[in-house]
C-alpha cells in the first residue's frame, strides 16, 4: 500500500477512538438526575402536557406539582432556565425535595430547558458534572450549557428573529429558551418549550411565577429581582424585607423593548406576576481561572479576587469566601419566600402558604447537602 | 510564576515549535498545543474538552467550504471572467472611484452575512484579477481584499461581534447602524485611497484587456450570472424579506448557487470542483479545528481568565495601547469579543456602550487577519495566487494601523460620538 493511504488510515483510526471515547462521555450527559420529590406532591407530569410535539424529546422536563386542595394562589418556580446556572436548579430541586403546601398550589420545573442540560456550551471548557453530599451519600448532577444542544436545533440563522417582535439577536440565542417566550406550538425546538410553559401559566391559572437564573459576577443586574411593570409593589416590599435580614438586593423592572425573556412576555401575555431573580456566579463570568467542577459548588476563583481589587467597574463577587453554590440558593430560596409574604399581603384572599423550607441562615449553616435526600 | 502563565508559554511555545521547527500545518499545529498545555494546566488529556473545541466552529467550516465549491464553479463557467472584463472596459478611466466601489463592493457579502470570509470568496474574487491585470502587485490586491473584508463583517446592516457582545451583557441589537457606519466607511474609503495611490500605477488599457482572459459573455449571455445573482439576492433577501423567505442557511446558499451554475457558461464537473475546493479550504478548516480546541483549552485551564484579568488591571492610559494590540492577537473576531468585548463594554460603563461596543469589533475585527489563524491573508492569497501569507499582512500595516486608531479613538471619545450621532 501507498504511504499516504496507510497515513489515512491510521488517521481514520485514530479520529473514530477519539470520537468513541468522547462520545461515551457525551452521552452520559443524557442520563436524567434524580429527583425525590417531597411527600406533599400530588402530580408529576411534563412539559410536553402542555405542547405535545415535545413528547418523548429532550425538552419534555419533568413538571412537580404540590397541590393543599384548600383555596390560594398558584405558584410556579422554574430552575434549570438556562442549565450552566446551577443555583437556579439545585434551588428550584431543594423546594422539590422538602416542601410542604398548606394553603394554595405549587407547581415546579427543575430543569426548565431540559436539553440544555444534555451538553456542555463549547469553548467555555465547562465540567459535565459535579457533586453534593447529602446525609445518604454523594449525589451527581449535571451542568449543562445556557442554551438548548444543537443535536435538538440546528444549525442556528446567523440573526436570531425573535417572535412575534421581529427584534434581531444574535442566532446563538434561537436556542435560549429565556429568548423564546411568548414561543409558538409550530416554531422551533426552543419556541415550542417557551410555549409549553406560557401555557402551563394559563391553563394551570399561575398567579405568581420565578424564573431563577444566575449571572457573570461583572453583570450589573446581579442580586436583584426582575419583574414586569405591574408587579413592582411587590417587589419593592420584597426588597424591603430581604433588606431587613440584611439581603442586599435591587428592584429592576423589566425593560418594554427588550423582547423574549420570561419577566417581559409571561407578563404581557398572561396575568401571572412574573419575578427573575439573578445570583453572582463565578463559572459564569469571564475572568474565571481554572473551570471545573469545584468551580460550580465552591465559588471561589483568584481572578475574581483580583479584579474586585482592581476593576474600575462593578464585579459582585466576595473577596473573602467567593460566592459558594449554597449562599446562591439560599438567596433564591430567601427571595422566593420574601415575595411571597408580600404577595400574601397584597392579595390577602389568595393566600399560599407552605412550609419545611430551610432558611437562609440554615442552608448556609448546614449547606445543601443536608437538605437534600 | 503564576500556573497559568505557564500554561500560556507552554500554549505559545508548541504552536510556534509545531508551525516553525516541524514544519506543521497551522492547525495541527494548534491542536498539538492544545494537547500539550492540557498537560501543562494538571488537565491530563482531556479528550471531551479537545473534541467538544474541535467542533466549536462547524458552521463556519460549512460556510467557508461550500463557498469554496461555489467559488470554483463560477471561476469555471467563465461567469468570473466576463465580469471582470465588463469591468475593466466600463470603468478603466476612472481608477479612483473604481477602487473606492470595488472596496464597497468586496465588502457587501460581509454586512449582509456578518463573516468576513465570504467577501474575499465571492465578491473579492470578482475584482481580484482586474485588479492584478491593472498592475495592481499581487500581494497589494491581497491586502486590499483582506482589509475590506474586516470592514465588511463589521459594517452594518449585520455584525455578529456585537450581537455576540450584546448576548454577554443583555444589550438588544438597536441603534448600532450609526456608529458601525462611522467606524467602517472613513476606514474603507482612506484604504481605498491609499491603495490606489501607493500600488496602482498608470496602465495601458489595451495591454490590460490584453491580459485578462477573454470574455464569453457574447457566447453564453446574461444567463451565467444567474448562480451569482441568486447567491447575493438570497443573502439579501433573507434579510430583508425575513418575515416571507426563510433562512435557509448560507452553506445551503452556497451550494444551491453552485448547483445552478449548470448550463449557464463553460461546461464543468461537479466532483472535480468539490475536490479542488477541499483541497484549497483544508488548510483553513483545520485551523477552524484547532482554534477551537485552543480556545477550550485556554479556557479549562485559567489561561483565558489570566489574559482578560491582566488587560483589566492596566492602568486606563496603558488599557487603549492594550486593547488594541491584545484583541486582535487573538485571531479571531469572533472569539475576542466574546472573551475581551464583554468584560470591556462594563470597563467603559457610562460613556457610550453602543459606541464602545461598535468600535471594540473594530479592533476584534482586526483578529481575522492576524497569525495564528492568518484567516483572511490566506483566503486572499488563494484569490490572488500569493504563497506567503504574511506578505500579505506585511501589506495590511498601514490599513490596520489606521484601523486601530479609529477604534481606539471611538473608544476614548465615546461619550462625544454618542451625543453627536
Ligand atoms: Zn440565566
Amino acid at each position: 500500500m501507498k504511504r499516504h493511504v496507510l497515513v489515512a488510515i491510521f488517521l481514520l483510526l485514530s479520529v473514530v477512538t477519539l470520537t468513541g471515547i468522547a462520545s461515551a462521555d457525551f452521552l452520559r450527559m443524557y442520563t436524567a438526575d434524580i429527583v425525590h420529590p417531597s411527600d406533599a406532591a400530588t402530580k408529576k407530569s411534563s412539559l410536553s402536557e402542555y405542547c405535545p410535539s415535545l413528547k418523548g424529546t429532550s425538552a419534555d422536563t419533568p413538571v412537580y406539582y404540590f397541590d393543599s386542595k384548600r383555596p390560594g394562589a398558584t405558584v410556579l418556580v422554574l430552575g434549570g432556565t438556562h442549565p450552566n446556572e446551577a443555583a437556579g436548579f439545585m434551588a428550584a430541586l431543594l423546594l422539590t425535595e422538602n416542601i410542604t403546601v398548606d394553603s394554595g398550589k405549587f407547581i415546579i420545573i427543575p430543569q426548565a430547558c431540559g436539553s440544555g442540560f444534555t451538553c456542555t456550551d463549547p469553548l467555555e471548557g465547562l465540567p459535565d458534572f459535579y457533586t453534593i453530599k447529602t446525609t445518604n451519600g454523594t449525589r451527581k448532577f449535571r451542568f449543562g450549557s445556557r442554551v438548548s444542544n444543537p443535536l435538538d436545533q440546528w444549525p442556528d440563522p446567523l440573526v436570531y428573529m425573535h417572535y412575534p417582535s421581529g427584534q434581531s439577536l444574535s442566532g446563538f440565542e434561537t436556542r435560549n429558551l429565556n429568548r423564546s417566550y411568548p414561543g409558538r406550538i409550530d416554531g422551533n425546538f426552543s419556541e415550542q418549550a417557551g410555549y409549553a410553559i406560557l401555557e402551563l401559566i394559563k391553563k394551570e391559572h399561575v398567579d405568581v411565577a420565578f424564573d431563577l437564573h444566575e449571572a457573570a459576577p461583572e453583570i450589573p443586574i446581579i442580586n436583584a429581582i426582575i419583574t414586569h411593570e405591574r408587579c413592582k409593589d411587590i417587589g419593592a416590599s420584597a426588597i424591603l424585607e430581604l433588606e431587613l435580614n440584611s439581603l442586599t438586593y435591587a428592584l429592576e423592572i423589566s425593560p418594554k423593548n427588550f423582547h423574549g425573556l420570561s419577566h417581559r412576555e409571561w407578563g404581557d401575555s398572561s396575568s401571572v406576576q412574573p419575578f427573575l431573580m439573578e445570583t453572582s456566579n463565578p463559572i459564569q463570568g469571564r475572568l474565571r481561572g481554572k473551570t471545573n467542577a469545584e468551580l460550580v459548588t465552591g465559588g471561589v476563583d483568584k481572578f475574581y479576587a483580583q479584579a474586585v481589587k482592581s476593576a474600575k467597574f462593578r464585579i459582585t463577587y466576595d473577596s473573602a469566601n467567593g460566592y459558594p453554590l449554597k449562599v446562591r440558593v439560599a438567596r433564591h430560596i430567601a427571595g422566593i419566600q420574601a415575595i411571597l409574604t408580600a404577595y400574601n399581603e397584597t392579595f390577602p384572599d389568595k393566600k399560599i402558604y407552605f412550609s419545611n423550607i430551610p432558611s437562609y441562615d440554615d442552608i448556609n449553616t448546614k449547606g445543601i447537602g443536608n437538605f437534600l435526600k | 510564576m503564576s500556573n497559568e502563565l505557564l500554561v500560556l508559554i507552554v500554549l505559545l511555545v508548541t504552536f510556534a515549535a509545531g508551525v516553525f521547527v516541524l514544519k506543521l500545518p497551522s492547525g495541527v499545529a494548534l491542536a498539538l498545543s492544545a494537547l500539550l498545555g492540557a498537560i501543562a494546566g494538571g488537565e491530563g488529556i482531556p479528550i471531551r474538552h479537545l473534541v467538544e473545541g474541535s467542533i466549536a466552529f462547524l458552521d463556519p467550516i460549512l460556510i467557508v467550504f461550500t463557498a469554496m465549491v461555489f467559488m470554483k464553479v463560477v471561476n469555471a463557467t467563465g461567469a468570473l471572467a466576463s465580469i471582470n472584463f465588463a469591468i475593466i472596459t466600463r470603468m478603466h478611466k476612472y481608477p479612483t472611484l473604481l477602487i473606492i466601489l470595488m472596496v464597497f463592493f468586496i465588502m457587501f457579502p460581509g454586512m449582509l452575512t456578518g463573516i468576513s470570509s465570504t467577501c474575499i470568496l465571492t465578491t473579492g474574487a470578482l475584482v481580484a484579477p482586474a485588479l492584478l491585470a491593472m498592475g495592481m502587485p499581487i500581494p497589494a490586491v491581497g491586502a486590499l481584499l483582506a482589509m475590506s473584508a474586516v470592514f465588511g463583517m463589521i459594517a452594518p446592516p449585520i455584525n455578529l461581534p456585537v450581537m455576540i457582545i450584546g448576548g454577554g451583557v443583555d444589550m438588544p441589537y438597536i441603534g448600532f447602524e450609526k456608529p458601525l457606519i462611522l467606524a467602517t466607511f472613513p476606514a474603507a474609503i482612506i484604504t481605498a485611497l491609499y491603495f490606489r495611490i501607493r500600488y496602482l500605477r498608470k496602465f495601458d488599457i489595451a495591454q490590460v484587456l490584453a491580459k485578462l482572459p477573454p470574455t464569453v459573455l457574447p457566447k453564453y449571455g446574461y444567463k451565467m450570472f444567474i448562480p451569482i445573482l441568486f447567491v447575493i439576492g438570497m443573502m439579501i433577501a433573507t434579510r430583508v424579506l425575513a418575515k416571507y423567505i426563510p433562512d435557509i442557511g448560507i452553506p445551503l446558499i452556497f451550494l444551491i448557487g453552485a448547483l445552478l451554475g449548470f448550463g449557464t457558461g463553460e461546461k464543468f464537473k461537479l466532483d472535480k470542483m468539490i475536490k479542488e475546493a477541499l483541497h484549497d479550504s483544508l488548510p483553513i478548516l483545520a485551523i477552524l479545528v484547532g482554534v477551537g480546541m485552543f480556545v477550550q483549552i485556554m479556557t479549562l485551564t485559567g489561561v483565558r481568565g489570566f489574559i482578560a484579568t491582566s488587560l483589566l488591571d492596566l492602568p486606563q492610559g496603558l488599557l487603549y495601547p492594550a486593547i488594541a494590540i491584545i484583541m486582535p492577537a487573538f485571531g479571531s473576531a469572533f472569539t475576542a469579543s466574546s472573551v475581551f468585548g464583554v468584560p470591556l463594554v462594563y470597563a467603559f460603563l457610562g460613556t457610550n456602550e453602543i459606541v464602545v461596543t461598535s468600535a471594540l469589533t473594530l479592533i476584534a475585527g482586526v483578529g481575522d487577519l492576524m497569525p495564528p489563524p492568518l484567516l483572511l491573508p490566506i483566503f486572499a492569497g488563494q484569490i490572488v495566487g500569493e504563497k506567503n501569507n504574511f506578505t500579505i499582512l506585511k501589506y495590511c500595516a498601514v490599513p490596520i494601523i489606521l484601523t486601530l486608531t479609529i477604534g481606539v479613538l471611538m473608544i476614548m471619545y465615546a461619550r462625544e460620538i454618542g451625543a453627536f450621532l
